[in-house]
């Protein structure tokens, strides 16, 4: 642990000078650059394939950077993209640290009256998509009736179904990915998505999924600019490419042939190396949970078999509770509700919160029944010995308890590891969240869970063999009674 | 010397006081073994673990080398007066040697090593070396009663109470455990709470006689003995 924490303040020391090295740089770039008249600063987020998403080698690539640079190739100026988070991607242009954002903003009223936007550069919107075999049965949305629709929780599309089209049974999802197997499966008759991205999905995963009907309502793309001479400019810019030609073969590249998927395939080292990284992290966070539990599950455990009190009231109760609400509930308790008290958690700390508190409670009790088993006749010849009670505790209570313990403690630590997969939706990057990334590039998940679950057997196996022969030692040497 | 003093004590919940107004003295002039006979449920194990300082008597009061016990350190009491319990207790999880060293080292401050060979030469002089290295769940119950006494013995308590030795033991084992105890006590003298009567007469010169918690007779163990038959 001590060792584990030192890492921590390293790696937050290194955060820290990482971030002001980089602060400088940017204030140093932006002073500098401000000056420089032939700059074209463009922000996208770079994490929204096929329109802006980092290849298997680390660069940047997609629709749009490829727009960005057919654009300032027409307008003749130096690009630079800046990949910001979507969320304060509005508020970076208005403070002028850049001067425009191509990354497929739709145009609506509630923008445009902050910016002004370009002319649209593409159009999509939400379209319908089923199994190529039911061409002949679903043609339009209104074959959907009582038959069931996927759509992706939290889009914009799932809420319009349910008021648009109450008679469909519309299914929510965690990822396209998921969408995807339910599709192939048979469980789901179609989907709902955007119609370019519904599109590039379908034909990187290889799936056999057609477009069924119109857009049921579209989206215009366009590009905010910050600064209103710009706008001329660029409009005329885009008019120009798309004349050209260049606007039609962009799309085609991305949306419609395979040159662009070939592109997308994952590095096999990269997946080893995310997938093991991964798990480092699932092991990690187990390891300390485990350690940090069992600490406090001791003396938890000596208070719980010892004479009531106040103390074994209100940790009987607490534990009781714990034990009591699923640990998913916990996570979310920690990882939300902390920020409310003032604390901000990182979602690591978080996890290791929640698990060293849940395992805690666990082995408290196991704790706590290790001690009971041990005869208070022990206890007496310790007294008649004139040993004093901690030495008693230390001596002769404690190492017949644990032993008694150790593989109930076993089966905790199996199931603590386990639970790690867990803490993949507060966005720890351990091994289940690295697998689900990747699988939202492969499109082949029954590969990648039967390698985590074979990853987690490597380890919890021999856990649980050295739990049932420990047992045996113990019946050996006379501690357990059959 | 250990005296007992209008001694009564009462378990929680109980209307029929275990023990009744006793007074005793053990005078162990020549360091020798009194045992106390009584039919079960006549209050001989309560008055031993009164005496052990497990129970605590709501009236009356015990005293060692005339101190009272009441007031006395539990360190000092303990290095005075050693247990051997019915079920011995022994340590499970600990060699012969260990469940030995163990108070020497903690209580009585003596290295390891001097504590070892403390109780090497305890052992030997039990003749008993041969189970040093064995875990109790590994010996025969004379065996595991010699090494509780031994266990007890090493730390050279000035008197050493046992409860009902020869439970555990077979009629022939009895006997060669009985000549055994006789030779033990050189330093220590014993008080033996038994209701083997063949055993008492075998290993002690006076008894004590128990009946519904109160002393019947304290005596030559013929005499009780005589007492006792009749009774």
């Amino acid at each position: 642990m001590l060792f584990k924490k030192r890492t921590f303040t390293g790696q937050f020391l290194e955060f820290t000078r990482i971030c002001s090295f980089s602060l400088f740089i940017t204030l140093f770039c932006i002073t500098f650059i401000s000056q420089a008249t032939n700059q074209f600063r463009v922000a996208l987020t770079g994490k929204y394939p096929p329109f802006s998403f980092y290849d298997s080698d680390g660069n940047l690539t997609g629709f749009d950077v490829d727009i960005s640079k057919a654009l300032s190739d027409e307008l003749g100026f130096d690009l630079e993209i800046i990949t910001i988070e979507w969320d304060g991607i509005l508020a970076g242009l208005l403070a002028g640290k850049y001067e425009a954002i191509i990354g497929s903003m739709a145009i609506t009223p509630q923008r445009q009256k902050k910016v002004s936007f370009s002319n649209p550069y593409y159009i999509s919107g939400a379209q319908l998509f089923i199994h190529e075999k039911d061409t002949s049965s679903i043609k339009k949305i209104d074959n959907l009736s009582g038959l069931k629709v996927g759509v992706v929780l939290g889009e914009t599309y799932e809420q319009f179904l349910r008021t648009e089209y109450p008679q469909i049974n519309v299914i929510t999802y965690k990822s396209t990915v998921d969408i995807f197997q339910d599709m192939k499966n048979r469980r789901l008759n179609a989907f709902f998505t955007d119609r370019l991205v519904g599109m590039y999905q379908i034909k990187k995963a290889g799936m056999p999924f057609v477009t069924a009907g119109d857009l049921l309502y579209h989206e215009e793309m366009g590009i905010p600019v910050s600064n209103p001479v710009l706008l001329n400019d660029l409009n005329n810019a885009l008019s120009n490419i798309r004349s050209k030609g260049v606007l039609d073969s962009l799309h085609r590249y991305w949306f419609e042939s395979q040159n662009s998927v070939s592109s997308q395939t994952m590095n096999i080292n990269v997946i080893v190396n995310r997938l093991l990284k991964g798990f480092g992290i699932t092991v990690g966070i187990a390891f300390i949970s485990f350690f940090t539990g069992i600490l406090f599950a001791i003396p938890c455990g000596v208070v719980l078999n010892g004479q009531k009190s106040l103390y074994k009231f209100v940790l009987r109760s607490l534990i009781d509770f714990i034990r009591g609400t699923p640990v998913l509930i916990q996570l979310f308790f920690v990882y939300f509700g902390a920020p409310q008290i003032g604390l901000t958690l990182s979602p690591i700390v978080s996890a290791i919160i929640t698990l060293s508190v849940n395992s805690c409670a666990y082995m408290s009790e196991v704790v706590r029944s290790g001690l009971m088993s041990v005869d208070p006749g022990q206890k007496h010849a310790g007294r008649a010995l004139g040993l004093c009670r901690l030495d008693i505790f230390r001596f002769v209570i404690w190492p017949q308890a644990f032993r008694i313990a150790i593989p109930p403690l076993g089966n905790s630590a199996v199931a603590l590891l386990k639970d790690t997969a867990l803490i993949s939706v507060i966005s720890v990057g351990e091994v289940v969240r690295e697998a689900q990334s990747i699988i939202s590039v492969t499109f082949n998940p029954m590969l990648y869970y039967i390698i985590i679950a074979a990853l987690f057997f490597i380890f919890t196996y021999p856990l649980m063999r050295f739990t049932a022969s420990w047992e045996k030692i113990l019946k050996k040497r006379g501690f357990m009674h059959d | 010397m250990i005296k007992i003093e209008s001694l009564s004590y009462t378990y929680r919940g109980s209307a029929v006081p275990a023990l009744q107004d006793i007074s005793i003295q053990f005078d162990f002039s020549k360091n020798s073994i009194t045992s106390v006979l009584g039919e079960s449920g006549s209050g001989k194990t309560t008055l031993l673990q009164c005496m052990a300082g497990f129970l605590r008597p709501q009236k009356g009061r015990i005293l060692i080398d005339d101190k009272n016990i009441r007031q006395m350190k539990e360190k000092e009491f303990r290095s005075k007066v050693g247990v051997v319990f019915q079920k011995l207790n022994l340590f499970p999880h600990l060699t012969v040697l260990k469940n030995m060293t163990l108070a020497l080292n903690r209580v009585q401050a003596l290295s390891i090593e001097e504590a070892a060979s403390k109780s090497d030469k305890m052992l030997e002089r039990l003749q008993i070396h041969e189970l040093k290295d064995m875990y109790p769940a590994q010996l025969s119950g004379g065996q595991a009663q010699r090494v509780a006494i031994a266990r007890a013995l090493v730390l050279k308590p000035r008197y050493l109470l046992l409860d009902e030795p020869t439970s555990a033991l077979d009629m022939n084992t009895t006997e060669d455990f009985s000549v055994w105890l006789r030779s033990l006590h050189e330093t220590t003298s014993f008080v033996i709470v038994t209701h083997d009567i063949p055993f008492a007469r075998s290993v002690s010169k006076k008894a004590v006689l128990i009946e519904n918690g109160q002393i019947k007779m304290h005596n030559k163990i013929e005499n009780v003995m005589k007492s006792f038959s009749n009774s």
